[in-house]
């Protein structure tokens, strides 16, 4: 009775009120209340309660039920299972950080912070700046009338990865395409202009390494709520006579 | 607010009219009128798609200005489903949709195809943003196809028959609305870093996808005892999906990582 959809249907609509209000909040604090211990023990509870729906649902032979719930639980797990690689990290295995850097810069040092400057930990391999490259698209009459350069179209960073115990590499790492090395993805965070000691004018490019285990569990939960959701909808379109109506479980 | 003086603007504002006409005259009880004016509008929308691929050479899938063409052409073949397979006269509600949907194809989205900031160079883009605009679209129709349902009625075979077209048209826009959140999910894993930035867009698509969620769990449970009630969900869904395209792009109490779209 506790697990049935009368109830679930409620516990929809809460969290629907929660999303709302975690919205109000805004991203920043809507993440870091969510990283609360207390948030993480109740998703996981919530995440429980779910697989525990989809299990039923599965020995009932409803498949559809037991996929969009299982796969619901499976994306909160994996959630939370990077929530405690975040938790868990150590400076030798950290979970996330960036690094700024000019052309020819080398290194394997994380950061965080708005301008970089709080010490994360170190990699386990090391990457060399070759060199980071801005393209704009041509100025058309828009741009020529405000007197600008054309938008940005693409920037990348041309980097080399050394791993121990293997011969460097060169990948590009650019927006909407992060390089995997080892367990991090490599992303092309942002780039900036900035000044050298002598007062030069020199381009830095931000890069964000991110470690996070529970990425297969999270996408393999999108997998089973597509599939979950498509044989609900194919069984909403074959009911036809009321008497093919399902009976409330 | 601008008018397109092309080709392809007289398309859409021909089209728009045809729908306008299809209202007034299905309104006025004039039923073969309409429906003559409604499969022409239908033929007008589906040759301003031909034409805008035509003259961009390119399938008109590409940019939301397309995307809304398509969708406005979409609605005559969507309402012929609804009386053929549910029985159901949908055509006013369907053609006042219709010139809603191409209000901004006609008078707000421009024609020229922007130059993407990198953020939006994507094979995800499109599917991402069709997939929400196209589920939309069918919880707008879900909900309009509901409102005879708030309606005290005896006629239970009615009801019934009004009752499962509504949810077919709701659980094929929760599959289009589940299908956008994922694919968004997974490219601000590609382009952000994270899948999930409690951003509040998202957190309002969240919102909207947990409300039909519930829906669908207290119709598994009560049946269709409560009409109204199944058609105050939807009417609800739908605030929620209407709240999310205005306010929350609109308002900067809500500014995000969306904030580009």
């Amino acid at each position: 009775m506790l697990t049935g959809p009368g109830v679930a249907a409620w516990v929809c609509w809460l969290s629907a009120l929660g999303a709302v209000a975690l919205a109000f909040a805004g991203a920043e604090r809507a993440g870091a209340f969510m990283a609360l211990p207390a948030m993480q023990a109740a998703t996981l509870l919530l995440a429980c309660a779910v697989g525990f729906c989809g299990a039923r649902a599965a020995t009932r032979r409803r498949f559809d039920s037991a996929l969009l719930h299982l796969g619901c639980a499976c994306v909160m797990a994996g959630w939370l299972a990077g929530r405690y690689a975040v938790r868990t990290a150590t400076p030798d295995n950290p979970a996330a950080g960036s690094m700024a850097m000019i052309d020819g810069d080398v290194s394997d040092k994380l950061w965080e912070g708005a301008y970089l400057t709080n010490y994360v930990g170190r990699i386990p391999f090391s990457v060399k700046l070759e060199k980071f490259i801005v393209e704009r698209y041509e100025r058309n009459a828009d741009d020529r009338d405000a007197g600008r350069e054309g938008p940005v179209r693409e920037y990348r960073s041309r980097v080399t990865v050394s791993e121990p115990g293997a011969s460097p590499y060169v990948a590009n790492v650019r927006v909407n395409h992060p390089v995997r090395v080892r367990d991090y993805h490599i992303y092309q965070m942002s780039w900036g202009q900035s000044q050298d000691l002598y007062g030069r004018p020199v381009t830095y490019t931000v890069l964000q390494f991110i470690r996070d285990p529970g990425l297969p569990a999270v996408y393999a939960g999108f997998c089973m709520l597509l599939g979950g959701i498509l044989l609900f909808a194919v069984r909403v379109f074959r009911l036809k006579a009321p008497r093919d109506e399902e009976e409330p479980s | 607010m601008m008018l397109k003086m092309t080709l392809q603007g007289g398309l859409i504002y021909l089209t728009l009219t045809l729908f306008l006409a299809t209202g007034v005259a299905l309104r006025g009880g004039n039923r073969t009128v309409g429906r003559g004016f409604w499969f022409t509008g239908f033929v007008v929308a589906v040759m301003s798609v031909a034409w805008r691929g035509i003259h961009t050479g390119h399938p008109p899938m590409q940019n939301l200005f397309e995307f809304f063409l398509c969708m406005a052409a979409a609605l005559w073949p969507l309402s012929q489903w609804s009386r053929w397979r549910n029985g159901l006269d949908t055509d006013l509600q369907d053609a006042l949709l219709g010139a809603v949907i191409l209000f901004p194809a006609g008078f707000v989205f421009g024609e020229e195809v922007r130059r993407l900031p990198p953020a939006l160079q994507s094979p995800l883009f499109i599917p991402h943003v069709a997939s929400y605009v196209a589920g939309y679209v069918l919880f707008a129709r879900a909900a309009l196809m509901a409102l005879p349902l708030m309606r005290p009625s005896n006629a239970a075979a009615r009801v019934r028959q009004t009752e499962a077209a509504v949810r077919q048209a709701a659980v094929a826009g929760f599959a289009l609305l589940t299908l956008g959140l994922l694919l968004g999910s997974v490219w601000g894993k590609i382009c952000w870093g994270h899948y999930w930035q409690w951003d509040p867009k998202e957190m309002w698509s969240l919102a909207t996808w947990l409300v039909y969620a519930g829906y669908f769990h207290y119709r598994l449970r009560n049946g269709v005892r409560a009409p109204g009630t199944l058609a105050a969900l939807l009417w609800l869904g739908l605030l929620f999906v209407v709240l999310t395209l205005t306010w929350i792009n609109v308002s900067r109490m809500f500014s995000g990582m969306h904030n580009y779209a």
